[in-house]
């Protein structure tokens, strides 16, 4: 029985980044899937390899939410193409969602960074039995 | 997910295409320009996106409302299914209509019985307040006096306490006079139970509480529409009760039925009006118990705390008036499992138990029958199935499609189930138990009943649907495509399941069969009891000449005529008088003192129940005078006083003495006294299971009671006399009303007669029958489907020489070992269940031989009976036929 086939994206933490970099990419105009899918993996250094397919349903997410808009236009090579732009709301989330990204990737790089140094303490409960340290 | 979306997503999705077009061919261009072949390019291209169904079905999902939108499908699916099969969808829906009938039909009953509340304040802490004496087993009434202590020493535990007193009375009103029921009450009656008039007032705080005050009466809603025809202006009128002229001051509300369920109440008067009858002892005697008291418990008081509260009062009034309430024990219930008695408290639950175990039992066969049949339809579906899962349905998806059907089925079941039971209740609204008393079982399809049958058919849906679904999608369904269809699901060693269904079937319906036979021999065994009178070719005519205006003179001599000239009827052996008839709704009774023989003052003075009646009554009712003789016309008003006493009176009274000659007085201990004149052989006269209590008759002419009921002993059918009795009554005196018109034999079935046995015997019957018919059409099921299955094998045998009757051997012993062990293992069941009918059961035991062997005989026979056709069917396959069709 085939799996069901979506794309590599699954948990809110990846799904949420996708959002984020199609946000960023967005804020420098106007662009078709096609070319956001490419930019992304250019500005990532081909890092971040998408699979191209899963980008539409990404995109029909942002707007829905309103975070992008959409329109028909004509591609460099004059072609139909459905073009997406940064609406405010969009643009206020991706200040929001970068933010989020930095401090998430600061706490992480922290933990990584503290981990070696420091042993944990225990405290220990009426019977012995030790109670769960609380952070 | 907005709603518009939703409405649009097909727009949405040709969008969503076309943009993912737009994406391949841009991809395309670039692919070409870098040098790639076109076609090579487009290829690349599609590789690039990935799978533009996935991506389209993905964006279509985010578009839909996930559940609803699959639930919808599954149901339009399922519908499209069941109507594919017009067959299996009946058969699988009369099967669970007859399991939920009969589940509703029990329900509805309960609901009346136990479940729904009193249209009371508080009905939920409204309790029933009943006396148990020593030698009465049955929670009976208490003493207007006795209430009124317990009333009053009980004001920590009740939030109130009232009563009221069941009355059969006469109402006449501008000279037409009806027979009613009504409850006489204390004056806070109606306050305590918040009911609101209708029309008019209800009883005032304080009135008609005194012996001889208030003469007022207030009008059940029912009996104001019918007598009065709605008429508001009936508030004021006179009327006259019992002879009593009293004023019409309101009107119940129209749910409002009365405090006695199972009736409908005609009217309610003051407790103080009975004051007005010089007999009535009702005021003063603390021995005669008539109020049926009704207590609401303070809110956080539980029953077990008014219990002890009621215990000490109780034994104080033990110690303070031994003659009356020694030995007496109080006892406090829920109202609802008091309904309508308190006697039926002790039982009722265990009654109500068993039958929703057998109905339980039922149902479970009838889903059992379905999941079977679904079953036999997965193994034919397994096909689809298999590729609609290698189409990429999802398990759970096809497991909640698999549901989905089930419960489409059982939803129907459930619709048909209603309809079933609200049918048999409604036929069961047609019996008269009480004979001419408005019953009122009112089995109303209320939100109640709504409930359970949903929940039922809810259950039976999943209960039907979820063996064949789980079986279908354990297994390896991509095996079943590579076997080119040959199934799982019958092949050899998967058998259990299927098998396994149908021995459950089998031991389930016996268990309900054993049941049914037991009440079915219990029936039979109350039938035979020793009534003591025959009651064969007598018929029996009711009258109250009261209601007519008649006095004793005039009404004694409306009798003498009446009698002269019924037995000049053709056809008439013998007539006479009584007040009651044996086994009846109403009785009269008295405490008895045996002249001579003072009784200890701590000793509680015995009672014996009475008749009066006249000189032929023994006659006609094929009594046996053992020794004296029975009443003559020479007994009068003016002559002594005589009495004839049954055989555990006269043991009771005068052991090992002859009783005739011997005195006793039925009115004090001081006398006046009657004289024994004859001994008369035990009958049966309160109830078929009661030991028989003391019982003694008197002339009517020592004892005048307006209530008379004229029986006639017949040498033609008794029924064929009902006119010309009524022609001659009529001549006499056209107004005179004449009540419960039957033959005695039909006056049997009332409630103290054979009804209950009738009852039990014809539900558990109709219970057991519809067990046995599912478990037959569930081995026939079975048994052919799998001799369908083993064609091939069949063919294959007979090709090398099997012979015919062996073949039908080979099936029909396959069917016998499934229904055997089923056999087998309900009578184990049964054995070890039926032990708590045992209390319900008339002189059989619950272990009863006879019940079990036959029950199991007929179970077996109808069931081999069922394979008979499978069997033949498969001894006819044509050998070449059948290898050919592989």
């Amino acid at each position: 029985m085939p799996k069901k086939g979506s794309p590599p994206l699954e948990g809110e933490l990846l799904q949420g980044t996708l959002d984020l970099l199609i946000l960023q990419t967005l804020v420098l105009g106007a662009a078709h899937g096609h070319t956001i899918a490419y930019a992304i993996e250019h500005r990532s250094e081909d890092v971040l390899q998408v699979e191209h397919g899963s980008l539409y349903p990404a995109l029909h997410r942002l707007e829905d939410r309103a975070w992008i808009a959409s329109f028909w236009g004509t591609s460099e090579n004059n072609r139909r193409a459905r073009y997406y732009r940064l609406t405010p709301a969009g643009r206020k989330q991706l200040a929001q969602q970068t933010s989020r990204w930095e401090e998430l990737v600061r706490a992480v790089n922290r933990v990584l960074g503290s981990s070696q140094t420091k042993p944990q303490t225990r405290t220990t409960g009426v019977c012995g039995t030790p109670l769960k340290a609380e952070s | 997910m907005s709603w518009t979306r939703y409405f649009r997503r097909r727009h949405w999705d040709e969008e969503r295409a076309r943009e993912l077009e737009a994406y391949l061919e841009t991809e395309t261009d670039e692919n070409i320009a870098r040098g790639m072949s076109s076609e090579e390019a487009r290829y690349a291209a599609r590789r690039k996106l990935g799978n533009t169904t996935l991506i389209r079905e993905e964006i279509y999902r985010m578009n839909s409302l996930g559940w609803l939108e699959t639930i919808w499908q599954d149901l339009r699916y399922g519908v499209r299914m069941l109507a594919k099969n017009p067959g299996f969808t009946v058969v699988a829906v009369v099967t669970l209509a007859l399991g939920i009938g009969a589940n509703t039909a029990i329900f509805s009953i309960a609901n009346v019985f136990m479940f729904r509340p009193l249209p009371v304040t508080d009905a939920e802490r409204l309790t029933v307040v009943a006396v148990q004496s020593k030698g009465h087993t049955d929670p009976s009434p208490v003493s207007y006096l006795d209430y009124q202590e317990y009333r009053e020493g009980t004001t920590a535990v009740f939030a109130g306490m009232t009563g009221y007193a069941l009355s059969i009375i006469g109402l006449s009103y501008q000279g037409h006079a009806d027979r009613l029921l009504v409850s006489y009450v204390p004056s806070n009656f109606f306050a305590m139970l918040g009911i609101r008039p209708a029309l008019g007032r209800l009883i005032n705080p304080g009135e008609g509480d005194a012996p001889k005050t208030g003469p007022v009466v207030v009008l059940g809603h029912s009996y104001w529409e019918t007598r009065f025809g709605g008429d508001p202006n009936v508030i004021g009128r006179t009327v006259a009760l019992d002879g009593t002229a009293v004023t019409v001051i309101g009107v119940v509300p129209e749910e409002f039925h009365g405090p006695y369920n199972l009736v409908e109440m005609d009217a309610y008067a003051p407790f103080g009006l009975l004051g007005f009858h010089s007999d009535n002892a009702f005021f003063t005697s603390r021995a005669e118990g008539d109020v049926r008291v009704l207590a609401t418990l303070k809110p956080g008081v539980s029953i077990k705390r008014a219990q002890a509260a009621l215990n000490a009062i109780g034994q104080r009034l033990a110690e303070q008036y031994p003659e009356a309430d020694q030995g007496q024990r109080v006892r406090v219930f829920p109202e609802r499992i008091a309904r309508p008695e308190p006697a039926v408290a002790d039982f009722m639950p265990l009654v109500a138990g068993i039958f929703f175990v057998m109905v339980a039992l039922v149902l479970v066969v009838a889903c059992l029958n379905v999941a079977n049949l679904l079953l036999a339809r997965a193994a034919a579906r397994e096909r689809e199935i298999s590729i609609r899962a290698a189409l990429g349905a999802g398990r759970k998806r096809l497991l909640r499609q698999l549901l989905t059907e089930s419960m489409l089925l059982a939803l129907a079941g459930g619709v048909g189930g209603a309809l079933a039971g609200n049918w048999v209740c409604h036929l069961s609204n047609g019996m008269r138990p009480l004979g001419d008393l408005p019953m009122r079982l009112a089995f109303a399809f209320d939100w109640r009943v709504f409930a359970y049958v949903a929940g039922v058919a809810l259950v039976a849906g999943v209960l039907a649907g979820l063996v064949p679904a789980v079986r279908v999608l354990r297994a390896d369904l991509s095996s079943v495509l590579r076997e080119g269809g040959r199934g799982l699901i019958g092949e050899s060693g998967r058998h259990w399941l299927r098998n396994g269904l149908v021995i459950a079937q089998v031991a389930g319906s016996l268990v309900v069969l054993v049941a049914a036979g037991l009440f079915t021999r219990s029936l039979t065994r109350a039938e035979s009891i020793d009534l003591g009178f025959d009651p064969h070719h007598v018929l029996n005519v009711g009258f109250d000449p009261a209601l007519q205006g008649y006095d004793q003179a005039r009404a004694e001599a409306f009798f003498r005529e009446l009698l002269g000239r019924a037995r000049a009827l053709p056809g008439v052996q013998s007539a006479s008088l009584a007040f009651s008839i044996p086994l009846g709704i109403y009785n009269d009774g008295a405490r008895v003192y045996a002249e001579g023989q003072a009784l200890p003052p701590s000793e509680r003075v015995p009672g014996a129940g009475f008749n009066p009646v006249s000189p032929e009554y023994f006659a006609t009712l094929g009594m046996h005078i053992l020794e004296g003789h029975a009443f003559t016309d020479a007994d009068t008003a003016a002559s002594p006083p005589v009495a004839i006493v049954n055989q555990t009176m006269a043991a009771r009274l005068w052991p090992h003495r002859d009783p005739l000659g011997q005195r006793f007085s039925y009115k004090s201990a001081s006398g006046p006294y009657v004289t024994v004149v004859g001994l008369v052989r035990d009958a049966k006269t309160t109830g078929l299971l009661d030991a028989t209590g003391m019982y003694f008759y008197v002339p009517q002419t020592q004892n005048y009671k307006s209530i008379h009921v004229l029986q006639v002993r017949t040498s033609i059918p008794p029924e064929s006399l009902a006119a010309s009795v009524a022609g001659l009554v009529r001549t006499l005196d056209p107004g005179m009303p004449m009540y419960e018109v039957m033959t005695m034999d039909q006056a049997m079935q009332g409630a103290n007669g054979y009804f209950l046995f009738k009852m039990g015997a014809g539900f558990t019957g109709v219970l057991g029958g519809l067990g046995l018919l599912l478990a037959v059409v569930g081995v026939y099921g079975v048994v052919s489907f799998t001799a369908g299955r083993r064609r091939h094998e069949i063919g294959i045998r007979m090709a090398l020489g099997a012979q015919r009757g062996s073949v039908f051997g080979l099936v029909i012993r396959q069917a016998a070992t499934l229904v055997c062990a089923g056999v087998g293992i309900g009578l184990v069941a049964a054995l070890t269940c039926t032990r708590i009918l045992a209390s319900l059961l008339v002189d059989v035991s619950s272990y009863d031989p006879v019940t079990y062997a036959s029950v199991a005989v007929l179970l077996l026979a109808a069931a081999l009976l069922a394979c008979y056709i499978p069997a033949r069917r498969a001894m006819k396959v044509d050998p070449m036929v059948a290898l050919r069709y592989e």
